[in-house]
């Protein structure tokens, strides 16, 4: 991440913001207790930089008090800048390895294919072909 | 070796040397015609404006994979903001997305493999709209065949919806459990539905290693397993002797006092001016960059633009509107896993019928829905219009729950018809980081396609019905578009109404060849690329096979 980083006043800020976004429930944690604030917002800030900028005077406007307000305006009046906070909550939030776990995604890893075996759907392509017209001629 | 006639150098300190043919664009099309041509003997050289990216430069096999959509790899070149990206400006309905760099939009595509139909070159004849093509269906067929196997492709053939083809070069990626479920509700329906092709080694071949469904096609796969011209063609064309120039933006094409072209000026990454002298040049920056270079090239002899005496360089551009419907299901399908191409397509609705309220038609396919982020802006855009409760709040984690892993994709992507107000100009005010003005981008979509599009989606609900989903995700036109940019400089006999002839030679300069997807005549409904390169490789052979009749620059 380039620049000195969020302060620790914008990353309560953000804590606070990202809980109206994302709060527990489902039995998935709220955001701010998986520390989307904290390491994430780094990895998310080192994967997406360009919105740092944006976020953190995002997070230096947000008001001390009436922070749903706040969030609900930005999504109803300032789609630009809602998109901001609600993609860096987000996408900081399931880069927690604990969510991760929870909802049972193990990142795009590598998993070989296997083509040795005859495919599974040849009877209902057989019924594909039988039943189609053929394509359309054309001289 | 002197492949044409005449051999003609410019007194220009910073010139190249004369090459027999320049290429723009080392893309779909201009990487095939460098791998021809060098084979063939030519002296080529491609100028392209971005760099070689590769496997070290992809951030798939990291945590962040999903994060890569949002900035370096985000397929928006407005977004994406990238060195080699020239801005994109004006009202369209639906805004072109491209890449460039070696490979160009191959870079970043989802490798689906898709030949048009038989009737997509036809259209006049058969429905009464838009223009016949002046080639056909057969002109392609041995193409087809090539280019697929440089490509390394893997399918099925014998789709009775297709003219019969040459064998696919590696058997089709499994269906796995989502192209099953979708397939499944197909055939309750009876309706027309095929394993999917795609440029995706299922296993290795060429310079390409075996699938490992990492799922991230779109933001550059790290085994090497999708097929893009870095690998399935540069190789050849290098070893062959073809120069490729990275960093080189074109800024011009020339003429002598005949109206041959002479080459291109170009400037490189220290914004330092070229000239590179060619006998013949092949336009293959995509239909977007080429009527810009087009428009750009504007002289005394061509005030309107560079073979534009038709009017209709920048005009006709088409798309493919694209809807989804996403389909989620009872059970796991671990839909996260890839390839991201097609699993399975259906070409049911893609002709004319005469029930509709519509001509032409739509292609679907089946695809994979990435992980828990996409998931989330899937579930929130289709609840766009339900309010902050709907995706928010305690809602938000419904989309991990209810969506994730446990859903797919239908993609519906309308055949356009080419209207002459859908049309790529030079912005007045805006320019590249060169100087160079941006290119302007007007397109609206038709009644014709919203009605296609509508009728297509609510036939998709209908196919998920039968799939057995528990709910569909329903989104409108996509506002930025998938990459295919087509019809901006037309092919056809008439010099009046088309910019480049039967064999892609600029009606109006017999040295200045397009090659991209800008001669399409009309769009079909079929992924574009398998066309572009089978054009290319048409045309580059016709140029080998003509050389000795080939007019060059005085």
């Amino acid at each position: 991440m380039s620049g000195s980083g969020p302060t620790p006043a914008q990353r309560l800020t953000l804590d606070r913001l990202a809980d109206v976004l994302v709060p527990e429930g489902r039995n998935m944690p709220a955001a701010s207790a998986v520390g989307v604030s904290e390491g994430l917002l780094d990895r998310f800030l080192d994967a997406a930089p360009a919105l740092a900028g944006p976020l953190l005077s995002l997070l230096d406007e947000a008001p001390a008090e009436g922070l749903e307000a706040f969030v609900r305006h930005l999504a109803s009046q300032r789609h630009g800048d809602f998109g901001v906070l609600s993609t860096t909550v987000v996408g900081a939030y399931f880069l927690s390895a604990e969510v991760r776990r929870l909802i049972g995604y193990p990142g795009q890893q590598p998993n070989p294919l296997s083509v040795a075996s005859e495919p599974d759907y040849l009877d209902m392509l057989e019924r594909v072909y039988e039943r189609h017209p053929g394509y359309r001629e054309c001289s | 070796m002197a492949i044409f006639s005449k051999v003609y150098y410019f007194n220009m300190v910073t010139q190249g040397h004369q090459s027999h043919v320049l290429i723009i664009g080392a893309g779909a099309s201009g990487s095939v015609a460098a791998a021809r041509l060098a084979a063939a003997g030519f002296d080529v050289v491609c100028l392209e404006q971005g760099d070689w990216v590769g496997p070290a430069d992809y951030m798939s096999a990291q945590p962040e994979a999903e994060l890569a959509w949002i900035e370096r790899w985000n397929p928006d070149p407005n977004a994406r903001r990238g060195l080699a990206d020239y801005p994109l400006t004006g009202n369209a309905d639906v805004r072109p997305v491209m890449y460039n760099g070696v490979g160009g939009g191959l870079v970043q595509w989802a490798a689906m493999w898709q030949p048009m139909l038989a009737s997509d070159f036809r259209v006049h004849t058969l429905d009464g709209i838009a223009d016949d093509w002046p080639i056909g269906w057969g002109d392609l067929a041995e193409c087809y065949a090539q280019v697929a196997r440089d490509m390394s492709v893997s399918g099925l053939g014998g789709d009775p919806a297709m003219p019969e083809m040459d064998p696919y070069p590696n058997p089709p990626i499994p269906i796995g459990k989502i192209g099953r479920v979708a397939a499944e509700g197909m055939d309750r329906l009876g309706w027309h539905w095929w394993p999917g092709a795609n440029a995706i080694a299922s296993r290795r071949h060429g310079n390409l290693q075996a699938c490992q469904r990492r799922g991230t096609c779109m933001t550059g796969c790290p085994e090497n397993a999708k097929a893009t011209p870095s690998l399935t063609h540069w190789p050849s064309a290098q070893a062959a002797g073809a120069r490729l120039v990275t960093g080189a933006r074109v800024a011009g094409i020339p003429v002598d006092e005949r109206g041959r072209v002479r080459g291109a000026i170009y400037l490189d990454r220290d914004g330092v001016e070229h000239f590179q002298p060619a006998q013949v040049v092949m336009l293959a920056a995509n239909a977007v960059g080429t009527a810009r270079l087009l428009l750009l090239s504007a002289s005394s002899r061509f005030p309107d633009g560079l073979a534009n005496s038709s009017g209709l360089v920048g005009r006709r551009l088409m798309q493919h509107p694209y809807r989804t419907v996403t389909v989620v299901c009872e059970d796991p399908l671990d839909s996260w896993q890839g390839p991201w191409g097609q699993v399975i397509y259906s070409l049911e609705f893609a002709e004319t019928h005469p029930d509709r309220d519509f001509v032409r038609g739509a292609k679907w396919m089946v695809m994979p829905h990435g992980g828990p982020m996409f998931a989330a802006a899937e579930y929130q855009e289709a609840h766009r219009h339900d309010g902050f409760e709907a995706v928010w709040g305690a809602n938000f984690h419904r989309a991990a729950d209810e969506v994730f892993g446990r859903a797919f994709t239908w993609g519906i992507q309308a055949e356009d018809l080419p209207e002459d107000d859908n049309r790529v100009t030079l912005d007045p005010t805006m320019c590249d980081s060169s100087g160079l003005p941006a290119a302007h981008v007007e397109y609206r979509v038709s009644e014709n396609t919203r009605r296609m599009l509508d009728f297509n989606v609510a036939r998709a609900v209908e196919a998920a019905e039968a799939s057995g989903a528990v709910s569909t995700l329903v989104r409108d036109v996509w506002p930025t578009g998938i990459g295919h940019v087509l019809g901006t400089t037309r092919m056809g006999n008439d010099p009046q109404t088309s910019v480049v002839d039967r064999w892609c030679r600029a009606h109006d300069v017999p040295n200045l060849y397009v090659i991209d997807g800008g001669v399409f005549v009309t769009g079909g409904s079929a992924n574009p690329t398998a066309t572009i390169m089978a054009n290319a490789l048409r045309v580059t052979d016709h140029l080998i096979e003509a050389r000795a009749s080939q007019e060059i620059p005085a």
